[in-house]
């Protein structure tokens, strides 16, 4: 291994480790709701926010206009608030096909109006996916303070959050506003995860988000061992991730997702290793 | 005490033969990079194939993007960042080709020299001719719109002429002791360029002003070059399906103006340019535009040599 590269994954894996911190957490969230796919539909309706601000002139079609960044924030939060309505009013659809459906007109109007847009599409795949390996020391500070507030924020109502993502009925018997809650909810999600996306793309928020939590599942039931055992399978898995990257000079974020499959296999077949502490037999 | 002298005596001069010995190699090991090979990186293969036609041996060049890839959509690895750190000179295609990738992983490689604006940047498109810049006010009505122009100039050889005369310059300007070599090269390559140009010309002349479609507007200075007449597109925006109007009419104005060829880099999707050239009765033809493309576009010229004859091919066929 080239060991000159090291100062330059410097920042990439920062990046990967606020990104392990705060979505193994979220994770454990959208797990237990059974959202699975919620950051991809939040994700794809903050960028139809984006193409659309692309498309007012004042914002010149520059995708890095604070103007633009607003208005996909403002995107996400209606969004947040369509799947916190919609969960509370009629429980017989399911939520995940809100979510799907959402997702399917989101990015079929994003090519509708990127078909009225002069600039070119690249600037709105730059914006959709980013690169984990060209990730810079001012995005990881601002992101890591993004993150932090968002992260405080849940840490203090953490008891309500987990009660209605765990156990939402009895929420609901103890008089809490699960509504309201929800929406706090997904509103701090869709935050969290357009700022992901627009660093390490589409594939790999997914993954820091789900894997982790599903792994944590196969050998814990609390939710504190589970958040330890994500945090630590999303770090091993960037430092894994990053090595076989380096090592064999594959795309970055490309590399980690498919490691983050590789581990999640290879725990899945421990697994029986660790039960009554015995080993499994074949078959 | 006579032997003890008499093994002094004998080591001094050893000693010095060594010492000056030790200080020639010394030297040589710090003279070594002044006089070594220039390290080039490039976004594209076409300019990799033009610093190697000027540069010859006193250049090593890497490049990123391969012929059979879009340029527009690169997936940085990290030996990407590595070679922007030791590189010397970095040559890009210029007008926006590379900014969706480029810009981030040169921020990162922390290179002062190849930074834009510096010693060790070059931009081949200053001194070319660019096509379809935008005047006037950019409106949504005049579609995809590249603001700086179409980047995909190279590929008309004149303008490989001049970018090779800018590359001939900066490798100069690096490395001034190579001056008389890099003029020698260019003035070779500029001799085979004109030869090619007269051999390309007078095999399309024949089909001066033939009708064609392109997938999208990667063509437009080979065309105008050879004197081929594009009437429209078959996807007007990259990523964007056609609508089924743009489709419709495109199909109709085909075989009102007996077009029989449709144009398509390499990197596309065949199934749409295919549905509308069985419509329109034409064929479709892939095309590389760039060295690499295809295995045995092994340089700037053997990438016009096959552009030439695939086209002649397929318009004859199509008589």
């Amino acid at each position: 291994m080239d060991l000159s590269i090291l100062p330059f994954l410097a920042a990439p894996f920062a990046a990967s480790l606020i990104l392990t911190g705060i979505h193994a957490y979220l994770g454990v969230h959208v797990v237990e709701r059974g959202v699975i796919f919620v950051d991809l539909s939040l994700a794809q309706i903050a960028a139809l926010g984006g193409t659309i601000a692309m498309l007012v002139p004042a914002f010149g079609g520059d995708p890095h206009a604070p103007g633009v960044y607003w208005v996909s924030l403002a995107f996400t939060f209606v969004g947040a608030a369509v799947f916190s309505l919609v969960h509370s009013q009629e429980a017989r659809i399911p939520q995940e096909a809100i979510i799907g459906i959402s997702y399917a007109v989101a990015s079929a109007a994003a090519i509708l109006a990127m078909s009225h847009s002069t600039s070119q599409s690249e600037h709105l795949k730059e914006m959709l996916v980013g690169n984990i390996l060209a990730v810079s020391w001012e995005q990881v500070l601002k992101t890591t303070a993004l993150y932090g507030a968002v992260g405080a924020f849940h840490f203090v109502f953490r008891h309500r959050f987990l009660l209605i993502s765990i156990d939402r009925a009895r929420a609901v018997a103890e008089g809490v506003s699960v509504r309201f809650w929800d929406f706090l909810f997904y509103a701090s999600f869709g935050f969290v995860v357009t700022s992901s996306v627009a660093i390490a793309g589409v594939l790999l928020v997914f993954c820091y988000l789900i894997v982790p939590s599903v792994a944590a599942m196969l050998y814990a039931d609390r939710i504190g061992p589970r958040l330890a055992i994500g945090w630590t399978m999303g770090t091993v898995v960037s430092v894994l991730g990053m090595f076989f990257s380096v090592q064999f000079d594959l795309p970055t974020g490309a590399t980690i997702v498919c490691t983050f499959g590789l581990v999640l296999i290879l725990m899945a077949f421990a697994k029986p290793l660790f039960r009554r502490g015995r080993l499994a037999r074949p078959g | 005490m006579m032997t003890s002298l008499r093994f002094a005596f004998s080591w001094r001069p050893a000693r010095t033969v060594l010492s000056v010995g030790l200080l020639w190699l010394g030297l040589a090991v710090v003279a070594t990079p002044a006089i070594a090979a220039l390290r080039v990186v490039t976004t594209t293969e076409d300019l990799a194939a033009l610093v190697r036609e000027v540069g010859g041996d006193r250049v090593v060049v890497e490049t990123f993007s391969r012929g059979y890839q879009d340029p527009h959509f690169v997936e940085p690895k990290p030996s990407f960042i590595l070679k922007l750190v030791g590189a010397d000179l970095l040559v890009v295609v210029g007008r926006e080709l590379e900014i969706g990738w480029l810009p981030p992983l040169l921020t990162q490689s922390r290179n002062a020299r190849i930074q834009p604006g510096g010693r060790g940047y070059l931009d081949a498109s200053m001194n070319v001719r660019i096509l379809d810049i935008p005047t006037g006010q950019i409106t949504r009505a005049m579609g995809d719109v590249h603001p700086s122009g179409n980047p995909h100039y190279w590929l008309d050889p004149a303008n490989g002429r001049l970018m090779a005369m800018a590359i001939r310059d900066k490798l100069t300007e690096l490395q001034p002791g190579d001056r008389a070599f890099f003029d020698q090269r260019y003035a070779d390559f500029d001799r085979r360029l004109s030869e090619a140009e007269r051999r390309w010309e007078a095999a399309i002349a024949p089909f001066k002003g033939a009708k064609i479609v392109t997938y999208h507007r990667s063509w437009p200075n080979f065309t105008e070059r050879f004197g081929l007449n594009v009437i429209g597109y078959v996807e007007p925006r990259p990523g964007i399906p056609p609508s089924p109007r743009h489709t419709f009419d495109l199909i109709a104005e085909m075989r009102t103006q007996q077009v029989k060829v449709v144009l398509v880099e390499p990197y596309f999707d065949l199934r749409t340019p295919e549905a509308i050239a069985r419509d329109a009765g034409a064929r479709v033809l892939v095309m590389p535009p760039s060295v690499g493309g295809t295995p045995e576009v092994s340089d700037y010229i053997k990438l016009f040599d096959h552009l030439i004859t695939s086209l002649v091919a397929a318009l004859t066929a199509g008589r």
